[in-house]
């Protein structure tokens, strides 16, 4: 019953808190540029305006337009809850692998392609289709990352291999780890929408890719796309914490080790936060023909963990 | 202390580990700038390694070659490097001659290459595999960086990578070399990134550009 509650409760964490997360990255690098930057809690505002607002759709669109939106935050949501955060244990843990993770993820972002066609604005479908190649090509990288992790836990399920890579030591990291989680860093990037791949707060519609793909979506269906943006972002950090770092993370159901996992995860995500800041600070944005070589350097860092762990089987 | 102990006789064998990323980021690195870097990283792993050999061991003469792994190669010849990109005013891309994604799919199977090639000799030594594996991946992938890359500069660096190597192999199959030797091969080091730094500004000066590939008009 309490292990119910508890992972209610990190589920609410995960998907509630998401868009703080997203709001520190902006301060950081408010603070970098030598800015104020706008408060942290910013983003429920923005949130509870966007939904108050009347949902515009365009004149030619069918009702895909507004059920693409809905379809995203649900698959996104549905992820969130197969990823553990402050206890061992994930809300719809017993449900599926990280095969279903990968999966859902790419359900929810092909709706919003469709829907970003539909809405039949020439930006909108150039980024749809942006999005859909940038995708594709982190798909290999990201499955052969996570299935290199899975090798060495000889587990699918996530909160399995959580489990396997708490017990082991810190000093014990093996090539597969370090390798599997350059891939998988390099895909985070990519499908969350960060720096060198895409950036977050340009303003011109030619350089933009999700932005792009959102231009048409206004009031609550805006509001469904920008939090479900900010909790995959959290629901991607979540799982680098957890495969490659779940070190102070809950293993049982006590006060202090609940607070000691609460502390350590939110440490962890804060330092995280700190270096995106820092990183999309530093670098420019890469040429899109260069994004294929970028994700090209992840699959080949996947396929590298993945051939490692029949090297590393002691 | 015992923290101490405990990390020195673990950091030999997951400073390979490290080594590994360095050798695909030099791998991938589209600038002068990041190869130098790697670089830097990448002895200053090494550095992590001599010192843990000189803990484990309790030699005097290890902490030294330590000191001088760090002084030299972690903050010496990349400031030189550094230097030398300045005054060269050569831009700062390193031509390389394929894809990046080619470049880290070669370096991978060098990777798997030399943990093959050292699967042999696992039962004599006293460390793990991976760190001899390491040692070998760092020679071929120095070589690999020497011929895919067409700038002067760049063969510097994958000269530097290769020795670097060459001093991780000799360093965990005898535990340490004599001084006078790990001495003297500090000073052809620096010799060799001096006089090559020296070639690096003739070519410029005759050709008005780093590019090596395109020395070959040059045969008589």
């Amino acid at each position: 019953m309490t292990t119910v509650a508890v992972n209610v409760l990190q589920y609410l964490l995960l998907v509630l808190g998401a868009p703080v997360l997203r709001a520190l990255i902006a301060r950081v690098k408010a603070l970098i540029q030598r800015r104020q930057g706008s408060n942290l809690w910013r983003p429920y505002a923005d949130l509870l305006k966007l939904f108050r607002k009347e949902d515009l759709v365009p004149p030619t669109s069918s009702p895909l337009f507004r059920f693409a939106p809905m379809m995203l935050t649900a698959s996104t949501f549905v992820a969130a809850a197969l990823v553990p955060t402050v206890y061992q244990s994930a809300l719809l843990g017993f449900a599926g692998d990280f095969i279903v993770l990968v999966y859902v993820l790419a359900l929810g972002r092909f709706f919003m392609g469709l829907g970003a066609l539909d809405g039949s604005s020439s930006f909108a479908g150039m980024g749809a289709s942006r999005e859909a190649m940038i995708s594709a090509l982190a798909e290999a990288p990201l499955l052969l990352g996570l299935i290199a992790v899975a090798i060495l836990a000889r587990q699918g399920n996530i909160v399995e291999i959580v489990r396997w890579t708490l017990k082991q030591n810190f000093f014990d990291v093996s090539a597969v780890h370090a390798v599997a989680f350059a891939a998988l860093a390099m895909v985070a990037i990519a499908e969350t929408g960060r720096m060198p791949v895409d950036n977050p707060t340009t303003h011109l519609e030619l350089t933009m890719i999700h932005e792009a793909m959102v231009l048409e979506y206004s009031g609550p269906s805006l509001a469904l796309i920008e939090w479900t943006q900010a909790v995959k972002l959290n629901v991607v950090l979540s799982l680098l914490i957890g495969l490659f770092a779940p070190w102070g993370m809950a293993t049982s159901l006590t006060f202090a080790g609940l607070a000691l996992g609460l502390s350590a995860y939110l440490l962890k995500l804060v330092v995280l936060a700190i270096v995106i800041a820092v990183l999309e600070s530093s670098i420019a944005k890469l040429r899109m023909y260069m994004v294929p070589e970028f994700l090209g350097i992840a699959t080949a860092l996947g396929a590298l963990a993945v051939v490692f762990t029949a090297l590393m089987r002691r | 202390m015992v923290l101490v102990d405990l990390a020195a006789s673990k950091a030999l064998g997951s400073a390979a580990v490290l080594l590994f990323l360095t050798v695909l980021m030099l791998a991938a690195a589209k600038r002068m700038s990041t190869s130098i870097v790697a670089f830097a990283l990448q002895s200053a792993v090494l550095a992590a390694q001599v010192l843990a050999v000189a803990r484990i061991h309790g030699s005097t003469e290890s902490y030294v070659i330590g000191a001088l792994v760090i002084l030299i190669k972690v903050l010496g010849i990349p400031y030189a490097l550094f230097r030398l990109v300045d005054k060269l005013q050569a831009p700062h891309d390193v031509k390389l001659s394929l894809s990046p994604v080619y470049s880290v799919f070669i370096t991978a199977g060098l990777i798997f290459l030399s943990f093959t090639a050292v699967h042999t000799y696992v039962q004599e030594l006293r460390v793990s595999e991976d760190v001899l594996a390491a040692a070998v991946a760092l020679i071929l992938s120095g070589a690999f960086l020497m011929v895919s890359h067409g700038k002067a500069l760049m063969q510097i660096i994958a000269l530097l990578v290769l020795e670097n190597g060459i001093f991780l192999a000799a360093l965990i199959t005898t535990f340490g070399m004599p001084m006078i030797i790990e001495i003297g091969v500090f000073f052809d080091l620096v010799m060799g990134v001096l006089l090559m730094g020296i070639f690096a500004f003739r070519i410029r000066d005759t050709f008005e550009h780093l590019d090596v590939s395109k020395l070959r008009r040059l045969r008589g």
